[in-house]
């Protein structure tokens, strides 16, 4: 059946580019060596991992990690910002080749896409107002506490954080919010913290990297104790291409040998976390 | 109160109640804008610590009750007076000095949130050349190929076929009837499924083609139906074709009533074309987002963003002001 409306839609879109369903084995990574062009999805809305320039061009670790994976799979480097639930989607369709964009493999994530190479660990913090007098994460308890939608941080609020890779640090749920608020991004949460300690928000929890860069930007915010756990993040490409994950795991693990992750990190986070804590 | 009370006053005038006078009303009118005031509460404000040195009440910057009946006072006077002398002049030169201080209001309010202009100024190349380049082209070809099906929809729709009936009025209903951020996912995620591929910018061109479409071909179907069916049965009986009565007498006349509403559709489409920011097209919406979160100065981005739409938006409504004037020549009695 599938078949059939496979050949039949072929027929009448005759001359379109025809990629449904999941990536073929060697098929991606066919057509990067074939094109030398290795397209890469960022959404750059996450200083300092991705972040645009005024000239439209693209900074940050995610960045820096994607262009080094390009040039030592011997090809050019071209970004596409699609939204973040749009990559999550899968179905790539060929529209781009690997996600370098700080993607948690969660359990339900590794179900629609592959995950063939952690390269950092994040920190995930919470931070509160500047002028609040919460001094460690048991303060929070019962407050409200704003983060991005259907991210990582969402399901630590929520008590269903499940990381799908190895090597994860264990961790504990800490904080019982009163109400989670979600937003588009966490760092809309930012925003609504910094018009005052409690008058929208009490706290957020974000990665600790982009609450520095905001605090580094001028907003009024201040980190509570320690952070609540570290997060692998992970290359993510499109289902079902073995071949195309097996280099990527080589090429990032070659990376990590040679130094080359951990003094991007030191570049974009003054501190080395491309390794567990 | 009647109009007639005005054009000609009746003996009885001199007994109208006080609130109807033209100075009761200016002193409703001033109190009105003074309540207004007090409620807003410029006490302690800039405009407070501007004012109440110069009247030599103290500083300005204590938020005393005092400080706050004084200005609104004050600042209902001050517009009163501005609406009873604006209204001096002629109509023309009325509207356009209100506009010049609704403008002047307006962009006080925006430089009071303390801006990084050199940030601005720093992206506004980006914003214009590809922001609002990109939402421009990706709102004509829309609206052009929206015309186009409106068109087809609008005749399927007054059409005596059944198939042609039920397929326009199946898809006017499903697009009319859905999110066009739905309509965008379905789209760009869907297709895929089918074999079918498309880039984010056809994506996008396709969702808000379809969209528009949908609500124009009502347009166009009400801008056709308001033309009386005496002159189609008139052509008729001077033996003219169908095709013919509908190319030579029905829309020529019919374009009139639909130009107005499909300029309107337009500047719509201008500001929904910023749906289409989640496939990652660089159109101005998306660039504002981005390029705020860059170093988390979204208010700088956004409102700059926010003049560049209403910008385009405006010169587009003189545009349809004037194909208005020219589909109107018939009316110029009027």
């Amino acid at each position: 059946m599938t078949t059939l409306w496979t050949s039949t839609a072929a027929l009448s879109l005759a001359g379109l580019v025809l990629a449904g369903g999941p990536a073929l084995a060697g098929e991606v990574l066919d057509r990067i060596q074939e094109t030398g062009t290795l397209t890469v999805s960022t959404d750059p809305a996450y200083p300092p991992q991705s972040s645009q320039t005024p000239d439209g061009s693209f900074e940050g670790f995610d960045i820096d990690v994607a262009t080094e994976l390009a040039s030592r799979m011997g090809a050019d480097i071209a970004f596409v910002t699609p939204a973040w639930e749009i990559i999550t989607a899968g179905n790539w369709g060929g529209r781009w080749d690997v996600s370098v964009g700080s993607m948690t493999p969660t359990a339900a994530r590794a179900e629609i896409l592959d995950f063939p190479a952690i390269y950092y660990y994040t920190p995930a913090s919470f931070a509160v107002h500047a002028d609040s007098a919460a001094e460690s994460v048991d303060d929070l308890n019962g407050l409200v506490i704003g983060t991005c939608g259907g991210c990582t941080y969402e399901f630590y609020l929520n008590g269903n954080l499940e990381i799908d890779a190895q090597d994860v640090p264990a961790f504990e749920y800490l904080v019982e919010p009163g109400e989670v608020r979600t937003y588009e991004t966490d760092t809309n949460a930012f925003d609504d913290l910094r018009i005052g300690d409690g008058d929208r928000l009490d706290a957020v929890i974000s990665a600790l990297p982009t609450i520095q860069a905001a605090i580094d930007a001028g907003y009024p915010l201040r980190v509570v104790g320690e952070p609540v756990f570290y997060e692998p993040l992970s290359v993510a490409i499109d289902k079902g291409d073995a071949e195309l994950a097996a280099e990527v795991a080589r090429i990032i693990q070659e990376m990590r040998d040679d130094g080359t992750l951990s003094e991007l990190s030191e570049k974009w986070y003054g501190v080395d976390i491309s390794t567990v804590q | 109160m009647s109009v007639s009370d005005d054009a000609a006053p009746s003996p009885l005038a001199g007994a109208r109640p006080f609130w109807q006078t033209g100075l009761g009303r200016r002193l409703i009118l001033f109190a009105a804008l003074a309540a207004v005031a007090f409620v807003i509460d410029f006490s302690a404000s800039d405009i407070s610590r501007l004012v109440m040195p110069i009247v030599g009440f103290g500083d300005g910057t204590e938020a005393s009750i005092f400080d706050r009946v004084f200005l609104a006072l004050l600042i209902g006077g001050f517009l009163t007076l501005n609406i009873l002398a604006v209204r001096l002049l002629p109509f023309v030169a009325q509207v356009l000095v209100v506009w010049a201080e609704l403008l002047l209001v307006f962009l006080a309010f925006f430089y009071s949130f303390d801006l990084d202009f050199p940030y601005i100024v720093e992206r506004l190349p980006i914003l214009i050349f590809t922001g609002a380049f990109t939402t421009l082209y990706v709102s004509l070809v829309s609206i052009a190929l929206a015309s186009v099906l409106a068109m087809a929809g609008a005749l399927a729709r007054l059409s005596k076929s059944g198939p042609a009936y039920a397929v326009a009025t199946f898809y006017i209903s499903f697009f009319r009837g859905t999110p066009l951020l739905l309509q965008v996912y379905i789209i760009y995620l869907g297709l895929p499924q089918l074999g079918l591929t498309l880039d984010p910018v056809p994506s996008g061109i396709i969702a808000l083609t379809l969209c528009y479409g949908a609500y124009m071909a009502e347009i166009f179907r009400a801008g056709i139906q308001s033309i009386p069916r005496g002159q189609t049965e008139a052509g008729l009986s001077l033996g003219l074709s169908r095709p013919l009565i509908m190319r030579k007498i029905v829309l020529p006349q019919a374009i009139k009533v639909i130009i107005p509403p499909t300029g309107n559709q337009f500047i719509a489409m201008l500001k929904d074309s910023s749906l289409i920011s989640i496939l990652g097209v660089w159109e101005l919406m998306f660039l504002a987002r981005t390029q705020g979160r860059a170093e988390f100065k979204h208010f700088e981005m956004l409102i700059t963003a926010a003049l560049i739409y209403w910008a385009i938006s405006f010169v587009f409504e003189l545009i349809q002001a004037r194909i208005e004037r020219h589909y109107g020549k018939s009316d110029l009695g009027r």
